[in-house]
């Protein structure tokens, strides 16, 4: 499969249909993989596809630096293409103007204590039910796998990995909840690696960073703290897609997937809204219905 | 010989400061994660050998927000109330060598043109107890930086894990022999560090190559992957860049000081809306130039102690040992 992304990508670049592929490499410490961008099609032996590859691509696709190489291939998988689309569809980026490379993603393993990678699924990826990447142009790996591990998945996706997660908060007391997030909170540094990893986090001026006036504390106090991630979760609810980068990346192993997920499940529960799913399709928050059950909409 | 403590006794003598009013900092399992933060009882505490802490001793030197002073208006009058002094003996406990080796690499600049009376009284009130490291990972680079697995640099006090539930216990300083004389036996016993990490860079040609190569592209190419957050900065043991902000109302509230990174865009934004540092590319330029040229350049060490917690909190893979590893590349290049 590794193969086939090289040459397909080395392809691309080699008829110019691309300017540069933004794809996983061996970057880091002890060969730990995060993006690299080809340009160069001999430099395609760079590319690596493996469970380790965590990170959203996608989040590269409107920062300037990348967008000032010209037309871009991605490498995505399938959580990483529910966010493709919604760049699209909320006018970020131009279906036409991305190469969306899909790979067909047998699950991505988590790291442990020490950031080294276990042989341990992601909770994203035991209710995956997305092993192949949708609305790409190109699918590498093969499909009738990807359908064997959805098929194998779907009966309990809505019950395991983070569902089952958020279900056990969802049982706990309201006052118990409060103190499972204000536990989570008082780690926040306020680094703000959960918004810049997040491929939907693209705002060029983020409310956390207005300060005339300053709308909420900048201070990683408890206040502050609380101030920002819920706000975070809120600006996402129906947009966010669940890859997964925010917690991924957050450096005091805060469970900001199932915040996120809160959300994303009640804008399928109330209004059958999933994000990513389908090209053209209006912005939950961004949009209206006169059939909407709510009267104040009309 | 050597002097050794148990476990129980370290927890003990800990504890008996705590009772004495002092403020014990320690490392804290929360779920699999480590954090150093204050303890209210010793049980608390984690001594299990590790390479990665998720959060710097830094913090508690210079947190992560402080308040500076606070105000009232009443009319036309302002009431200012400075922040208290702190007056409470703290000792932090547990640090990696490389974590405490921040902290004399800071003083000369937290006592520079403005004497921080924040830090500087932290300082003073503080004893340092770091733990030899056992292992160490691939992130870890302090054998480039002048430092070791048994360094003493900014610790008042060094234990080696003797893996029998007992520590030998070198004191460095008098703060570090005020807390351990009397609570130790003697014994044969002498511990050991693990071995320095392996590093395949030199630090000074480095140095250099950044000092005269402002303007290559390889700045913004190598930086393409870094999304500009900030955990590389707050993870640091030795970044201190930190921003003032007014909270609360206009009649009432403080003026608070919290970290900053030169990672986000934010950082240079000037009112104009122009920005110095428009890319990661720039971004990152400037943290190597601080870290390894103008630090160095101004008080004489780098800024910098090969921790390695900035790659492993890194979400892209990168951070600076990957940033050296591919700017030695550049070093060999333009040699060649």
């Amino acid at each position: 499969m590794e193969n086939q992304l090289k040459n397909a990508i080395r392809k691309l670049l080699e008829e110019k249909t691309v300017a540069v592929a933004i794809g996983y490499g061996r970057v880091g410490v002890d060969g730990a993989v995060g993006a690299i961008f080809v340009t160069n099609p001999d430099d395609v032996e760079r590319l690596v596809w493996n469970s380790q590859c965590r990170q959203n691509l996608a989040v590269h696709l409107t920062r300037p630096e990348v967008k000032a190489l010209g037309k871009p291939a991605v490498v995505v998988k399938g959580c990483d293409a529910r966010a493709v689309v919604t760049l699209c569809n909320e006018a970020q980026i131009a279906r036409e103007n991305v190469y969306v490379v899909g790979v067909v993603c047998e699950g991505i393993v988590q790291a442990d204590a020490a950031g080294a990678p276990t042989d341990k699924l992601c909770d994203k990826c035991l209710s995956c039910v997305e092993h192949a990447a949708k609305n790409v142009d190109l699918l590498i790996g093969d499909p009738a796998k990807a359908q064997e591990l959805d098929n194998q998945n779907a009966p309990n996706a809505k019950t395991v990995g983070n569902q089952a997660k958020l279900a056990k908060l969802r049982a706990m007391s309201q006052p118990e909840r409060f103190a499972y997030w204000r536990e989570q909170f008082s780690k926040c540094i306020r680094c703000h690696a959960c918004r810049q990893n997040c491929p939907l986090c693209y705002c060029n001026r983020c409310v956390a960073d207005k300060n005339r006036p300053t709308r909420i504390d900048s201070s990683a106090s408890l206040k502050g703290n609380f101030a920002w991630n819920i706000l975070r979760a809120f600006h996402l609810a129906g947009r966010c897609v669940g890859c997964g980068a925010c917690s991924a990346a957050c450096p005091a192993g805060i469970e900001l997937d199932l915040l996120n997920l809160t959300l994303a499940n009640a804008a399928e529960e109330q209004f059958g809204y999933v994000s990513g799913r389908e090209l053209g399709q209006a912005p939950l928050i961004g949009s209206y219905a006169l059939t909407d059950k709510e009267d104040f909409i009309r | 010989m050597s002097h050794v403590i148990t476990l129980d006794q370290l927890k003990q003598t800990l504890g008996a400061k705590l009772a004495d009013g002092a403020r014990v900092v320690a490392p804290v399992l929360r779920g699999e994660l480590a954090f150093f933060q204050e303890v209210s009882d010793l049980e608390q505490a984690s001594f299990a050998p590790r390479v990665r802490f998720q959060n710097s001793i830094k913090e508690f030197f210079f947190p992560r927000h402080e308040t500076l002073f606070s105000f009232v208006r009443q009319g036309s009058d302002v009431q200012l109330t400075d922040a208290p002094d702190f007056d409470v003996e703290q000792i932090v406990v547990g640090a990696r060598p490389c974590d405490a080796a921040s902290l004399p690499i800071l003083d000369p600049l937290f006592a520079w043109d403005y004497q921080d009376r924040f830090f500087q009284q932290r300082r003073a009130k503080s004893t340092v107890v770091v733990f030899a490291c056992k292992e160490s990972d691939g992130h870890c680079f302090c054998s480039a930086m002048g430092g070791a697995p048994d360094n003493t640099a900014g610790a008042d006090a060094i234990m080696f894990d003797l893996g029998d539930g007992s520590f030998e216990v070198r004191c460095v300083t008098d703060k570090g022999k005020a807390l351990f004389t009397g609570k130790t036996t003697e014994s044969d016993k002498v511990g050991k560090a693990c071995d320095p990490p392996k590093v395949d860079f030199e630090i000074a040609p480095i140095a250099n190559w950044v000092r005269n190569n402002f303007s290559s592209p390889a700045w913004e190419e190598l930086s393409l992957r870094c999304v500009g957050c900030g955990a590389c900065a707050f993870v640091c043991p030795t970044c201190h860049c930190f921003d003032i902000v007014d909270e609360g109302s206009y009649s009432k509230g403080k003026r608070v000081k919290n970290w900053d990174s030169c990672q986000t865009a934010l950082f240079t934004l000037h009112a104009s809306g122009h920005n110095p540092r428009a890319t990661q590319g720039k971004r990152q330029r400037q943290r190597m130039l601080h870290k390894f040229v103008i630090y160095p350049d101004k008080f004489g060490q780098n800024l910098c102690t090969g921790c390695g917690a900035c790659s492993r909190s890194c979400g892209v893979a990168f951070g600076v040992r990957p940033l050296l590893t591919a700017l030695a590349q550049e070093v060999a290049k333009s040699e060649n």
